[in-house]
């Protein structure tokens, strides 16, 4: 394409920035960017662990591995996505890893979505980093050799859309689509950003353009243009709170379909 | 540390800023006497809470009372006051705390400031007790007392209104209402309007039969550098005219609590759960501004009738709300938030009359709606026999103010009386498993900050020297920066906490009003320059943050003298042990473990032991050689 996948633009931000910021959004632990060794990467959120793939070329064996590794002693499972699937959705990275938490005999939680497995968009217990390491060392570099060493429990569309969040936020599972061509590209970024809400607080809703209080519904990929949705200057003095938890004053913070964007003063003296 | 040519008393020039001495009045028999403050003592604790910090080292007696004869009560001036920087006619009262037996420290603004700066003293402070219900005289003519019978059971603002209109142009007074004379562990003292307000101070001042204290300007002290003051001036009034100030400006800190609600961060009945019903009825966003005439009653809820400023304030933060034909009262987030979702109450025109209520007694709203709460809870589980007193009642909640204002009258009752001394003391009386879910830290009631969704203001709370507050600690300010996970404190909490303490050490003890801070980019460089044009010293933010650590210490190490323990600092039981669930789906869990782990990293990140003492190599830094014994304080006789 012309790009490396990472760093295409994607609604002001990159694919990359965006993939690491839902990730960050549906889990509560580390995120760990496995690149190849010298990748130069686009700007991510602070925090975030870069590692390097010690073997050029093997495949997503390999990158699994490293990943796991690299969470090794900080979390027991982990959620496991390429970075070119711009319409993952936090709703289904919390689905699928719940199959781990509800189920301590599973080893993946592999979803076989819009017909193909998705093994990365699957949750992995991170203990199984040794066997990926031996199998790749083995260059037995298919997923499908990791999973017949694991228990692998499947998702398929019905069992995903179950999820009455997930049935309602993506319907269609949107979260693997990912893009391959510059066309696929193209078609995804042709589509609006996500329907998400966006309520003001405090003197922020007596701004210019008559904001108001009550919530608004507006198109947006990221915390600021959602702020630019509504005539918002997203500076130091304001801070945003995604779907009442979440607390973020870093602009390209992604947004996702249904949620809930708060904007209010970052002075919360009283 | 460089000090000059002054070393305190009449020898040289004191810095720019300062008189370099502080007025101990004796009330008990009205004489008073000069302490001289050494350059080396100003310059290391600057003024405010800070220097009122030293001088209770230096003063007060080692257990006393806080209560008895022997407990000094300090009025502390800064060397900002009475210069053109906007926010800074402020002072801190300062005093053993009846509600904690620690250090307290509350702030005000108001022309109090500058009257009695300008009597020549950076401090007055208050010993002794007078034999009847007296008024304290200072100015350029000395000290004395007046009998002040007449204005016994009133208000602060009448007893305020009838002093000045007896004793002419230039007075100030600050003055106790009747809850102080009847000693409310949380009563407060009062000033045009405005309040020294948490930990009791109110109390104290009563217990030394002073109904007010009034001050007349005599002097004039100025900055070692006119022009750069002047300069600095001009430019922080363009920035308090900017956006990081807008919230105080255009809705004042009610802003918070809608805010608060959507993030689950609004203790609502007791902390029983973070969010409130009826925080809409409440909100400001909802008020509507002064429709035409203020006796309107065609627009229901609350109204924004006025708006105005402390004194050499370009902010203007104080907004006033009125219900109907109610009282127009000054609202602030943390009055609405104690005396309404805390007590379960969203009737706007009742939250605004208890508030007035607190105003008329003089007592601390934050601690009055806290101890509240509790009692509605033990009412709730039978720990208390007053079925009336139930959560979401407003009748309820007036009358329990109403009692609790008439300690030791004919009209006392003994609930009043059990909650006329706080949460703590109360839940000690009535057992029954209510100690575990008393609002309060070392005895102070609870702010309006949900600590399960805020770990790092979590670990402020617990730690702070003056108890459960929130100018002390605003470590919420990084929970809510999106830099660290406020559900998950580990040692970025740790940091930010240390952080935002040493920030209100500095601003608290200037002063500045914390509500300016936004508008800093680098605090402590620019703090440091705005002291140095005003004092002449060449002061860096290197040096203030060393100012910073110096004075947090040091009211810990008052706090310890006066029988600290290590189980002070920690939280309710019930915000260790009650997880919230988020509207996200996301559990919300303040574990013991969890707050031990912080405490100890803040422990160590401050110098001190893994039980919280300061390690030996601190002490020197302190500048306390000398004080504590309580037998002599070095001051000499002036009346």
């Amino acid at each position: 394409m012309g790009t490396p996948k990472a760093a295409l633009e994607w609604h002001g931000s990159t694919l990359l920035r965006r993939t690491v910021g839902i990730v960050a959004r549906a889990t509560d632990g580390p995120v760990v960017v496995v690149r190849a060794s010298g990748q130069v990467l686009p700007d991510l959120p602070a925090g975030t662990q870069v590692v390097d793939d010690p073997r050029d070329g093997k495949g997503p064996v390999q990158g699994i591995a490293a990943g796991l590794a690299a969470l090794a002693g900080r979390a027991e499972t982990a959620f496991i996505s390429s970075t070119d699937m711009p319409f993952l959705h936090p709703a289904f990275i919390r689905r699928v890893l719940r199959v781990l938490t509800d189920d301590a005999a599973v080893d993946v939680a592999l979803p076989v979505a819009r017909g193909y497995p998705q093994p990365l968009a699957a949750a992995y217990r991170v203990r199984l980093a040794e066997t990926a390491e031996r199998l790749v060392k083995e260059d037995r570099l298919r997923p499908a050799f990791l999973f017949g060493e694991c228990a692998v429990a499947r998702l398929d569309d019905d069992a995903l859309r179950q999820d009455p969040v997930l049935g309602a936020l993506d319907p269609d599972l949107d979260s693997v689509l990912n893009v391959n061509t510059l066309a696929d590209y193209q078609d995804a970024r042709g589509r609006p950003g996500p329907e998400v809400t966006v309520q003001l607080f405090g003197a922020l809703a007596r701004g210019g353009d008559a904001r108001g209080t009550g919530p608004r519904a507006v198109r947006a990929a990221t915390v600021a243009a959602a702020a630019s949705a509504v005539g918002l200057a997203f500076d130091r003095h304001v801070t945003a709170a995604l779907n009442g938890d979440q607390i973020t004053r870093d602009p390209p913070t992604p947004l996702a379909t249904g949620d809930l964007v708060y904007f209010m003063s970052a002075d919360a003296g009283g | 540390m460089p000090a000059g040519g002054y070393s305190g008393g009449t020898g040289g020039r004191p810095p720019g800023g300062y008189f370099g001495r502080a007025l101990i009045a004796d009330v008990t028999d009205g004489t008073s006497a000069i302490l001289p403050l050494p350059e080396e003592i100003l310059r290391a604790y600057i003024g405010g809470a800070g220097l009122g910090t030293w001088l209770l080292h230096r003063i007060g007696p080692p257990g006393a009372d806080p209560l008895g004869a022997g407990a000094p009560l300090a009025f502390v001036f800064s060397p900002l006051v009475g210069t053109p920087l906007t926010t800074s006619a402020k002072f801190a009262v300062v005093a053993k705390s009846p509600l904690t037996g620690m250090l307290t420290d509350a702030l005000a603004s108001s022309q109090f400031a500058i009257a009695g700066k300008l009597t020549g003293h950076d401090a007055i402070v208050i010993c002794g007790r007078s034999e009847r219900l007296s008024v304290l005289l200072v100015d350029g003519e000395g000290t004395r007392l007046i009998d002040a019978a007449g204005l016994a059971g009133l208000s602060a603002a009448e007893a305020d209104k009838r002093l000045r209109e007896e004793l002419g142009r230039g007075w100030r007074v600050a003055a106790i209402g009747p809850a102080g004379e009847r000693g409310v562990r949380y009563a407060t003292i009062s000033h045009d309007g405005r309040h020294a307000g948490r930990g009791g101070l109110g109390a104290v001042m009563g217990a030394k039969n002073l109904k007010a204290i009034a001050v007349r300007a005599a002097g004039k002290v100025a900055p070692a550098d006119p022009d750069a003051v002047l300069a600095a001036a001009r430019d922080l009034r363009a920035r308090s005219f900017g956006p990081a100030t807008a919230k105080y400006r255009e809705l004042g800190t009610l802003a918070n609590l809608l805010a608060f609600n959507a993030i689950s961060t609004l203790p609502t009945r007791n902390f029983q759960a973070a969010t409130f019903d009826g925080a809409q009825h409440l909100a400001a966003e909802a008020a509507a501004d002064d429709p035409g005439s203020p006796t309107d009653e065609s627009v229901a809820g609350m109204r924004r009738v006025a708006r105005s400023s402390c004194a050499s304030c370009t902010i203007g933060c104080e907004h006033i709300y009125r219900v109907g034909r109610g009282s127009k009262v000054r609202v602030e987030y943390e009055n609405v938030f104690a005396l309404g979702p805390m007590c379960g109450v969203s009737d706007p025109a009742a939250v605004l009359a208890a508030s007035a209520r607190c105003d008329d007694l003089g007592i601390d709203t934050i601690s009055a709606g806290g101890t509240i709460a509790w009692a509605m809870e033990c009412a709730q589980r039978g720990l208390i026999d007053a079925p009336w007193l139930r959560f979401g009642d407003s009748a309820a909640l007036l009358r329990a103010l109403d009692e609790i204002g008439d300690r030791g009258t004919p009209l006392s009752t003994p609930l009043g009386d059990l909650l006329a001394d706080g949460s703590r003391r109360a839940a000690r009386t009535v057992g029954g498993g209510s100690q575990a879910f008393a609002p309060h830290v070392k005895g102070l009631e609870m702010p309006g900050y949900e600590p399960r969704t805020l770990h790092a203001m979590a670990l402020g709370l617990a730690v702070n020297a003056r108890g459960a507050d929130h100018n002390r600690s605003g470590a919420y300010e990084a929970d809510l920066s999106g830099d660290l996970d406020r559900l998950d404190g580990g040692d970025a909490h740790v940091a930010a906490a240390i952080e935002t303490e040493d920030r209100a050490a500095v601003m608290d003890s200037l002063i500045l009003c914390k509500f300016l801070r936004g508008v800093f980019t680098d605090p402590f460089a620019e703090w440091a320059a705005l002291l140095s044009g005003v004092t002449g010293w060449d002061v860096t933010g290197a040096e203030l943050r060393q100012t910073a650590r110096r004075i947090v210490m040091a009211k810990r190490v008052y706090n310890i003298r006066e029988g600290w323990q290590p189980a002070d600092d920690w939280l309710p039981d019930r915000l260790l042990t009650e997880p919230l669930t988020l509207p996200s789906g996301r559990v919300a869990a303040l574990t013991p473990q969890r707050l031990r782990a912080m405490i100890d990293a803040y422990y160590k990140a401050r110098g001190l032991d893994p039980l919280g003492r300061p390690l030996p190599s601190i002490g020197s830094d302190l500048h306390l050689t000398g004080a504590s014994d309580g037998a002599s304080n070095g001051a000499s006789d002036e009346g």
